[in-house]
């Protein structure tokens, strides 16, 4: 257990630091236009290149980071295509499009399946068992609709999912966290210098 | 969609590589009730396994003789690959020997031509054991213990009591392997633990998973909202600040044994080759409408002490707030 602890510290560690990296990087294609962005802009950037850095520490090796790929791909204006570049290089933005396609394909067979297990009868009994099935469904439908991709994933690949979906938005969130605070302090440091 | 799908079957790469672990050591644990599934909804997309094994024409053939199987369930096509993550082991998976238990007088006489003591032996319970002996004729590679051996398919051992026909099989097996993911997510879902009952268990997921989506939102529009700042030079920066501030905010989050800090600082100044110009470092302004606004501002900021004192106070302020 205690190998495991450290072993799981030093991994997080280094996808900080990878994440950390990628951000960054991100980020940076924005330093020509921000003189003209408004706050919201900056914070849709900003979110939008934290997204993308975390999606791509996981390599396509999963399916939400390939899901949140391809809706960044989607919405593909000029700032996000090259944020996507710079980040991941030039050949893996033709990666995205093939997972696209794939995804697509999963999509059309997924609902093929679902019709038909929704035509195969439903009972009405109202035994307990009955009723906490229910309720793991309905959650099973809110879970998949927080997962990014989960809508075509089946229980078992959406809990493996949701586990690392969890891990690295822990990763996410404690980096910007850890930033924005290390930001806070050093304004009002110098704000307080400048006041004396 | 090779290429797609190259990148499915590798296991899952780095930092995962603790959660996968667990994975596939939970799922050995049950080996003695090992899984065996027929998952073709699965995987609707997956290209079918290239790598055919010889016993699978040798049952193939052997169940054609049984007769027991219409021909279309003999098909490669009914084999799936189990998700990568999952041990090595349970690469192909079949279903056709369990049907098999289902029609014992069938298996008995050709069992019983092995041993003696098949041919008794009607009861639930015991037909794991004629399962065995059954699938030991039929396939060339198995014991009925699986733990340690490698495999092409995985057996289910029919439990006292319960029912031995191949769906509620397929559906138990299907059920433990879900289980055993809920049991790693309840770990990694603080005050999961406590919690009993599947609903209340992915209640506190969905809450975790919500909770971490807004605080990524509510952090970049506080990065977003940080006073701007006039573009810095990055690199000359991170030499300048030679046990930066950074790195040694983030020894403070790692284990310093771990990782060194010239590995921090090498990596660093790697990645950050572009020179922009020094423009007012020294006499920041620290106005609120100031339009040059910077990216990078959080970052540079933090990193634009050129007085030790202030340094020291960087330091122990982050080091506080991560403690």
């Amino acid at each position: 257990m205690k190998a495991r602890m450290q072993n799981s510290s030093s991994s997080a560690a280094l996808l900080k630091q990878e994440f950390l990296k990628k951000w960054i990087n991100g980020l940076q294609t924005y330093t020509n236009t921000k003189k003209e962005m408004t706050i919201l802009d900056r914070k849709n950037a900003i979110k939008l290149s934290a997204d993308i850095a975390i999606a791509s520490t996981r390599n396509f090796s999963t399916n939400w980071s390939r899901a949140v790929m391809a809706d960044v791909s989607k919405n593909v204006d000029g700032s996000s295509k090259i944020v996507t570049e710079k980040i991941l290089g030039r050949k893996e933005t033709c990666i995205i499009k093939c997972s696209k396609n794939i995804m697509r394909k999963s999509r059309l067979l997924a609902h093929r399946r679902r019709a038909i297990r929704r035509t195969i009868g439903r009972t009405s009994v109202k035994a307990a068992s009955a009723i906490a099935k229910e309720l793991v469904k309905k959650r099973t439908r809110v879970l998949k609709r927080l997962v990014p991709g989960g809508k075509q994933m089946n229980e078992i690949c959406l809990i493996k999912e949701t586990l690392d979906y969890i891990a690295s938005l822990q990763v996410q969130v404690d980096v910007m966290r850890n930033i924005a605070n290390a930001a806070d302090h050093q304004c009002l440091d110098s704000t307080e210098r400048s006041l004396l | 969609m090779g290429f797609g799908f190259d990148e499915i079957h590798g296991p899952i790469s780095g930092p995962p590589e603790t959660d996968s672990n667990s994975f596939t050591a939970l799922l050995e644990l049950p080996p003695p009730q090992a899984v065996e599934l027929l998952i073709k909804e699965d995987f609707p997309a997956k290209p079918m396994p290239p790598p055919i094994f010889p016993s699978n024409i040798a049952l193939i053939d052997r169940a054609s003789k049984f007769s027991i199987y219409a021909s279309p369930d003999n098909s490669p096509d009914s084999t799936a690959i189990l998700p990568a993550s999952s041990s090595m082991k349970l690469d192909l998976v079949k279903q056709e020997p369990l049907e098999s238990d289902s029609h014992p007088n069938s298996s008995s006489p050709a069992v019983s031509n092995q041993s003696s003591k098949s041919g008794k032996r009607k009861e639930r319970e015991k037909k794991v054991k004629e399962s065995n002996k059954k699938s030991k004729k039929v396939a060339a590679n198995e014991a009925s213990e699986l733990s340690g051996e490698k495999l092409p398919y995985v057996h289910v051992r029919a439990r006292r009591g319960q029912a031995t026909d191949s769906h509620s099989l397929a559906e138990r097996a299907r059920r433990e392997k879900i289980n055993a993911r809920m049991k790693l997510l309840q770990e990694l879902v603080p005050g999961c633990n406590k919690i009993s009952g599947t609903a209340m268990v992915l209640d506190e997921i969905i809450n975790h998973v919500q909770a971490l989506q807004r605080q990524v939102e509510f952090l970049s529009m506080r990065l977003a909202a940080v006073n701007p700042r006039i573009d810095f030079n990055l690199d000359a920066v991170f030499a300048a600040e030679s046990g930066s501030s950074i790195d040694n905010s983030y020894l403070g989050m790692f284990d310093p044994s771990i990782w060194p800090e010239g590995q921090i600082n090498g990596s660093r100044q790697q990645l950050y080759q572009q020179p922009l110009h020094f423009d007012g470092l020294h006499q920041p302004s620290w106005g609120r409408e100031d339009d040059t606004s910077n990216f990078i501002s959080p970052e540079d900021s933090l990193l634009s002490y050129d007085s030790p004192p202030n340094s020291a106070s960087l330091q122990s302020s982050k080091l506080k707030m991560e403690l």
